[in-house]
């Protein structure tokens, strides 16, 4: 197993140089020209569009919440999806995935490793992201009136880890569902889009409130407070299990399905259970 | 141990209402080189998919050395060596990481580093880029990757697809080491003088079912004679209109007749007209297999 781990995270070498490079954008760009834009941001608070998006810009942690708490999580959710509905429905539509099944792996540990590289690369891309952000924070701390911390900034970017986890899941569990590498990434994206617009949506709508507990950017706070005193350890937990349950769902249905067919569950032939010795078949025809 | 390498017992797969295989009964005995011969869409893939565990059967069981290729799959998988028909690989690997990364997910099998002498065998330069290779050094890449661990079973779907003919030569050389070794072959290909070259027998397979199992010189000897015999005066059609004959040429001077009976009431009835000469012509797989499928009257000899 660890050696498929490592392998699996072989693998997304570049993937996370390029991610981990392209989100340290956020950090770099938005900390960095803070304390010539402080007083302008203040006055944006009042436009519709931020406060439709949730978002508050008065003070540094609010600024910084409302880039590092709420685009960069979106991007990195992104990377998330791509990259786990690829890893399995993306090798099977090309064929590696036929070459790895027939090696003696049972296919959990093939789910299971690339579900723990899935999850290791986006911890290693926001703890690149954190360390940039704690570097870009350290340079400009002077010139900078707030309460915040450098490690109150870290550990806001590492808690962004269990919503890209969750996503990465379902990403996975999709592209285990799906016929195809486009349906999934469809239906992945579709989630992110909805889990990311509805938090804002069912604060706004009385009748979406019952459904915000369905959306998954409603488990990351991106205030200011968040920034100073963490997330809720709740709220985190939340993220872990829909992640864990979507991982158990994709483990439960690869190993029921057939390779390279290409069609949804319901549509998969009835297979006969496994025995260990070879039996009369079931069905004579 | 069971002396049976591969069995599989009503084998059968749909995909949907679409048919697969249909209740395939196939025995693979221990260091034989068996063929598996169909046209595409046969069922030829999808037999050694199901075996593999790549896909589930609807019903029926396969089993290799006695283990179920389902519930018991990866201990069978690591004695065995696949050659996939459709071999797709890493593009962005370079030849001699994937051959690597290979070896330590399946296990050197006692056979740590042997993928460096195959290689060299097949003139496959490891340090290049997968992604840069042709289609034969790919299908190469493919070979080696089924031989590295010296597998006691080796699953080859048409092994020399895209390989010049030195570079086939070496691979059907391989086949044989293997055969010779005592290890088991089980041989899907379209080129059928490459099968009756290595293999003892042949399974053929027909929109998905196993319509013949035989060993491919007892295939060739019951199934046709081809004859032509020279007249001084040439006998008239009827004299050879028995079950089992047919008239496939015929000039002044000679006929020339396929045989499946009644081939001592056919050499009787040329000796009545005062036969000259009888030449036999040697039976191909090619021709059995062509015989099987009909040639376009539906196939159905078997």
């Amino acid at each position: 197993m660890p050696r498929l781990i490592w392998q699996e995270l072989k693998f997304r070498r570049n993937a996370i140089i390029g991610w981990g490079l392209g989100l340290c954008f956020f950090p770099i760009v938005y900390i960095g020209i803070y304390p010539s834009v402080a007083d302008q941001m203040a006055s944006l608070t009042d436009l519709a569009i931020y406060q439709y998006m949730g978002m508050n810009l008065n003070t540094f942690g609010n600024w910084v919440g409302s880039i590092l708490l709420v685009f960069m999580p979106l991007i990195a959710s992104v990377y998330a999806i791509i990259n786990s509905t690829g890893t399995l429905a993306g090798e099977e539509e090309d064929g590696r995935l036929e070459m790895m099944v027939t090696l003696p792996l049972p296919r959990w540990q093939i789910i299971v490793a690339k579900a723990i590289a899935i999850s290791l690369a986006l911890l290693i891309i926001l703890a690149l992201v954190a360390g940039v952000s704690l570097l870009v924070f350290g340079a400009l701390q002077n010139q900078v009136e707030t309460d915040v911390t450098g490690i109150n900034i870290f550990m806001a970017v590492l808690s962004v880890w269990p919503l890209t986890f969750a996503m990465g899941m379902i990403g996975l569990f999709l592209a285990v569902f799906a016929p195809s590498r486009r349906v999934a990434l469809m239906l992945a994206a579709a989630v992110l889009i909805i889990g990311y617009l509805g938090p804002n949506l069912a604060a706004s709508t009385t009748a979406l409130e019952p459904l915000e507990p369905f959306f998954l950017f409603s488990y990351l706070d991106s205030s200011g407070q968040a920034i100073r005193e963490g997330q809720w350890a709740g709220d985190m937990l939340v993220l872990i299990l829909a992640g864990l349950a979507a991982l158990a769902l994709a483990i439960f249905f690869f190993a029921r399905r057939n390779l390279t067919v290409g069609v949804w569950p319901w549509q998969r032939p009835k297979v006969a259970r496994p025995h260990s010795a070879v039996q009369p078949p079931l069905i004579k025809e | 141990m069971s002396d049976k390498v591969i069995e599989t017992t009503g084998l059968t797969v749909y995909y949907g209402k679409q048919r697969g295989i249909k209740d395939v009964n196939l025995t693979v005995e221990q260091g034989e080189a068996f063929g598996f011969l169909g046209p595409n869409g046969a069922g030829k893939t999808t037999t050694q998919r199901v075996l593999l565990d790549v896909i589930r059967p609807t019903a029926g069981r396969a089993a290799i050395f006695g283990l179920d290729s389902q519930a018991q799959g990866v201990q069978l998988r690591r004695r065995v060596g696949y050659l996939p028909g459709e071999l797709a690989l890493y593009k962005d690997m370079r030849i001699d990481r994937f051959f690597e990364m290979y070896e330590f997910l399946r296990g050197a099998n006692g056979a740590k580093g042997y993928w460096r002498e195959l290689a060299g065998r097949l003139d496959l330069d490891v340090g290049r880029k997968i992604a840069k290779l042709s289609r034969g050094n790919k299908q190469k890449v493919g070979v080696v990757a089924a031989f590295m661990n010296r597998p006691d079973l080796l699953i080859l779907d048409e092994p020399t697809g895209g390989l010049d003919p030195l570079v086939q030569q070496t691979v059907m050389e391989m086949v044989r080491e293997v055969k010779a070794d005592g290890r088991t072959v089980f041989f899907s290909s379209h080129i059928l003088p490459e099968v009756q070259a290595v293999c003892d027998r042949v399974g053929i397979i027909r929109q998905g079912e196993l319509i013949a199992t035989q060993g491919i010189e007892e295939l060739i000897a019951a199934r046709l004679n081809r004859l032509t015999m020279v007249f001084d005066d040439i006998p008239p059609a009827a004299t050879f209109d028995l079950p089992g004959v047919s008239e496939t040429a015929r000039t002044e001077r000679s006929i020339t007749l396929e045989v499946r009976e009644n081939l001592p009431q056919v050499l009787a009835a040329a000796a009545r007209h005062n036969v000259r000469d009888i030449e036999t012509h040697n039976v191909s797989l090619e021709d059995i297999f062509l015989d099987f499928y009909g040639k376009g009257d539906g196939g159905n000899h078997a």
